[in-house]
C-alpha cells in the first residue's frame, strides 16, 4: 500500500526525471552546458496552463503543445547561441532563463507576479510515468542512433566531428529542441500537478537543480540521470529529520559525491552494461572481464566527460 | 577500474534500495519526542496535531520563523490551560524553504502521514495556494497566517486566513481619511511594475471615488527608481491634502526625501508595503508623520496584545511583528473552532471556523465573513514618530455590502 506522501514524491521524481533527461541530451550527450533549462520548463508550464484555463482544450493536447512551444523556443534560442562555445553558451542560456522569467513576470496573460492559480489538477502518477516511459524510450533511441553518435562526437571533439562531416550547428540545435521539448512536457505536468505556477518558481536555482541531477547521476547515462533525479528528489525529503541542518547535509553530500565520483554515480555506463554487469556480478572472473571491456570501450569518453 | 566499477554498482544498488525502502517504509520521520503508538486509527486520544507550513530557511524564512514563534507561544498557553477538548496541541514542524514543490511535499506529508487536524501557514500567497489545493482535496483545514493576495479562500470550504486583507481595509481607511482628516483632494502614486502596488492602488481608486475624494493627480513610478523629482514637482503643483502611496518602503523613503527637499509638507499614507524600519533609516527625518495601516499595532496595546508583546520580548528577546501576531492568532482561531464544534475532526470544526464571530486576538477582533474572508477590526493606522511606528488611530471596519 503506497500512501499519498510517497505518491507525491514519486510524481515529483517523475517530473524532475523528464526534465533532467531532456537536459541530459543537451549537456550529457552533446556536451553543451545549458544553465537556462528551467526557462524551457517555464514556457511549457505556462503554455499548458494558459491553454487549459483559457481555451479549455484537452489535457493531452495541452501537454503536447507545452512540449512543442518549449521546443520551438529551444530552436529560437539555439540558432544564435549554439555557435558559441563553452562558457559563452552557458552565459547565453542563463540569460535566456532570466528573460523568460522577467517576461512572464510582466505579461498580463501569465498573471504577472501573482502567477496562475486554480489550474485543474490533472497530472497523476500514471500520466507522469507514461510520459517518463516515452521520454526514456525516445532518449535511448536517439542515443543509439546515428544522430546520437554524432552528438557524442560533438561532445568529445567538435572540430574533429566537423572534419568527419558532422553538421554540428544543425545537430546541436536539434538536440536543444528535443531537450527543450521534454522540459516543456515536464513543465506542463508540473503546472497541472501543483495547480499554481509563478515565474519565480522557474528561476536559476531550478536550472541548477536539474543540472545537478544530470551531473550527479552521470552525464550521458540514462540510468544515471534517473538515479540522479531520484537521489536529489528524495534526499531533501529523507533528510527532514535533520531539520535546520538538512540543506547543509544535502550540499555536503553533493560535494562528497563530486570528490569521490566526479563522473557521477553511473557516469559512463549505459543500461545494457549495467544489467549485464549485475547479472555477472556474482561471478568475480566475469566481472573482471566486464571491467576490462568497459575500460576499452568507453574509457575515452569517460575522460572526456570528466 | 574493476574496483571503481564495483563501488559504483554497489553505491547505485544501495541508493536504489534505500530510495524504494524509504518510499514504501511508511515510518513517520517526524521529530516529536513523545511518539504515540504507531497504529493509531482515528486520533481521538493523544495530542491534536497542527502542521506548521512555512520556510525556516531560504529567502522568505523571516516570515516563517516568526509565524512559528507566535504559534509556539499560543500552543504553550493553550496546553498550560488544559489543552483543547482535554487534549494537548502539538505542532508538527517542517521547513519548506519557500519552494513550491517542497510546499506540496510537506502538505501531503501533513495530511496523509501526520494526519494533522489543521495546517497553519504558509505566510506567502503563492505557497498558500499550492497547499490549499491539497488540503481541500484531503479535507484538512488550512489557516493561512499571511496570505493577503486574491483567490485564496475561493479554493474551497476548508481554506481560511486570519490576515487584514486590502479589499476590506482600504475602504475603511479611506473613509477615515475623509471623516477624520477631512481630505478632499489627494495624489495617488502607483508603482506600475509591482503587482501589490497596482492591486492596492485600484482598491484605493474605487474607495476614493465612492467617498467623493478627488484624485487630483495620479503619478506612476517603478520599483527600482531612485529619482522622483518630476513626480514630486507635479504633485506640489496639484495642491493636494495628502498623498496615497501604495508602494514599497525603499521607493517610499526616497519619494519622501524628495518631497521634503521640495518643501511638499503633506503626509503620505500607504499599506504594509511601507511598514519597515527602513523608512526612517533611509529617510532620517523626512518620513516623520507618514502613515501606514496594518492589522497589528505594537504601540498603545490593549491588555491581550500587551501580554503577548511582553511574552515575545521575554521568550525570544525581540520585538513582535505582524507574523508573530498572525501565527499566534491562527492557533487560537483553530482552537476556538474546535472547542465550539466539540470536535477535532476538520470536516466538523470547519463549519464552526466559518462561523467565527468577534474572536479577540492580538490583532484585534476577528470575524469570518460568509465568503470565508476574514474581517479584522479595528485597523490600526500607524504614524512614523521618531524611530518607531506610533499608533495614530484605530479605524473600525464593517463588513462590505
Amino acid at each position: 500500500m503506497i500512501d499519498a506522501y510517497t505518491i507525491q514524491i514519486l510524481v515529483v521524481f517523475g517530473i524532475n526525471a523528464i526534465m533532467a533527461l531532456g537536459l541530459n541530451l543537451i549537456t550529457g550527450v552533446t556536451g553543451q552546458l545549458s544553465l537556462g533549462h528551467a526557462g524551457f520548463m517555464s514556457v511549457g508550464a505556462y503554455t499548458a496552463a494558459i491553454m487549459t484555463l483559457r481555451l479549455h482544450t484537452p489535457y493531452v493536447l495541452n501537454l503536447l503543445a507545452a512540449g512543442v512551444v518549449a521546443g520551438l523556443s529551444g530552436v529560437v534560442l539555439g540558432f544564435p547561441t549554439l555557435r558559441l562555445y563553452g562558457d559563452y553558451l552557458a552565459i547565453a542560456t542563463l540569460g535566456f532563463g532570466e528573460i523568460v522569467r522577467v517576461l512572464f513576470l510582466n505579461l498580463e496573460i501569465t498573471g504577472g507576479g501573482l502567477g496562475l492559480s486554480a489550474i485543474p489538477s490533472k497530472t497523476n502518477l500514471a500520466v507522469v510515468y507514461a510520459c517518463l516511459g516515452i521520454t526514456l524510450y525516445v532518449m535511448s533511441k536517439i542515443q543509439k542512433s546515428r544522430v546520437g553518435r554524432a552528438l557524442m562526437a560533438i561532445r568529445e571533439d567538435e572540430v574533429a566531428a566537423i572534419a568527419m562531416g558532422v553538421n554540428s550547428t544543425s545537430l546541436k540545435v536539434q538536440a536543444f529542441a528535443v531537450g527543450a521539448f521534454f522540459a516543456g512536457i515536464s513543465g506542463g505536468l508540473y503546472a497541472h500537478y501543483l495547480t499554481y505556477i509563478n515565474p519565480n518558481d522557474f528561476g536559476f536555482m531550478k536550472s541548477i537543480d536539474s543540472l545537478s541531477m544530470v551531473v550527479l547521476g552521470g552525464m550521458g547515462s540514462l540510468p544515471g540521470v534517473l538515479l540522479g533525479a531520484a537521489v536529489l528528489t528524495y534526499a531533501p525529503e529523507k533528510l527532514r529529520f535533520l531539520q535546520n541542518y538538512r540543506m547543509i547535509c544535502y550540499g555536503a553530500f553533493l560535494v562528497f559525491m563530486m570528490v569521490f565520483r566526479p563522473n557521477g554515480l553511473l557516469g559512463g555506463t549505459d543500461l545494457r552494461q549495467l544489467v549485464k554487469a549485475s547479472f555477472k556480478g556474482l561471478n568475480w572472473g566475469a566481472m573482471a572481464k566486464q571491467g576490462a571491456r568497459t575500460r576499452e570501450g568507453i574509457g575515452g569518453s569517460k575522460d572526456g566527460i570528466a | 577500474m574493476n574496483v571503481k566499477k564495483l563501488i559504483s554498482l554497489s553505491i547505485a544498488a544501495l541508493l536504489i534500495v534505500s530510495v524504494t525502502a524509504g518510499c514504501s517504509g511508511g515510518q513517520p520521520t517526524q521529530k516529536s519526542a513523545e511518539q504515540k503508538p504507531p497504529e493509531q486509527k482515528l486520533a481521538d486520544t493523544g495530542p491534536i496535531k497542527i502542521g506548521f507550513l512555512g520556510a525556516l530557511t531560504g529567502n522568505v524564512a523571516s516570515y516563517g520563523i516568526n509565524t512559528l514563534k507566535g504559534m509556539k507561544l499560543a500552543v504553550e498557553e493553550i496546553n498550560a490551560a488544559g489543552g483543547v477538548l482535554g487534549r494537548p496541541l502539538e505542532i508538527v514542524i517542517e521547513d519548506n524553504r519557500g519552494d513550491k514543490t517542497e510546499i506540496a511535499n510537506v502538505t501531503k506529508k501533513f495530511v496523509t502521514r501526520d494526519k494533522v487536524a489543521a495546517v497553519i501557514g504558509d505566510p506567502t500567497t503563492g505557497g498558500t495556494k499550492v497547499a490549499a489545493a491539497i488540503c481541500q482535496e484531503n479535507k484538512t483545514v488550512l489557516v493561512s497566517a499571511g496570505a493577503v493576495g486574491p483567490g485564496v479562500v475561493e479554493i474551497g470550504d476548508y481554506i481560511f486566513r486570519d490576515v487584514v486583507i486590502d479589499p476590506i481595509a482600504v475602504p475603511a481607511v479611506v473613509k477615515w481619511l475623509k471623516d477624520s482628516l477631512k481630505w478632499k483632494r489627494v495624489a495617488l502614486i502607483v508603482s506600475v511594475n509591482n503587482d501589490y502596488s497596482v492591486g492596492q492602488a485600484k482598491l484605493f481608486e474605487d474607495a476614493l471615488k465612492k467617498e467623493g475624494i478627488e484624485i487630483a493627480i495620479k503619478e506612476s513610478i517603478q520599483d527600482g527608481d531612485t529619482v522622483f523629482t518630476s513626480q514630486v514637482t507635479k504633485i506640489k503643483k496639484a495642491n493636494v491634502d495628502g498623498m496615497i502611496a501604495p508602494i514599497y518602503y525603499t521607493e517610499g523613503a526616497l519619494l519622501m526625501i524628495e518631497a521634503k527637499k521640495q518643501g511638499l509638507n503633506k503626509v503620505f499614507i500607504g499599506g504594509d508595503g511601507l511598514l519597515s524600519p527602513v523608512l526612517w533609516e533611509l529617510a532620517k527625518g523626512a518620513t516623520e508623520g507618514c502613515m501606514v495601516f496594518a492589522g497589528f499595532s505594537p504601540d498603545e496595546p490593549d491588555e491581550i496584545t500587551k501580554k503577548f508583546i511582553d511574552k515575545v520580548k521575554q521568550v525570544y528577546n525581540e520585538e513582535p511583528d505582524m507574523f508573530h501576531a498572525q501565527g499566534y492568532d491562527a492557533v487560537y482561531l483553530v482552537a476556538d473552532a474546535m472547542k465550539r464544534a466539540n470536535s477535532a475532526d476538520p470536516s466538523v470544526f470547519k463549519t464552526a471556523l466559518a462561523q467565527t464571530k468577534d474572536l479577540r486576538g492580538v490583532c484585534g477582533v476577528l470575524t469570518i465573513l460568509p465568503n470565508r474572508e476574514p474581517l479584522r477590526t479595528p485597523i490600526n493606522v500607524l504614524e512614523v514618530k521618531g524611530q518607531k511606528f506610533a499608533l495614530k488611530a484605530r479605524v473600525p471596519v464593517t463588513a462590505p455590502q
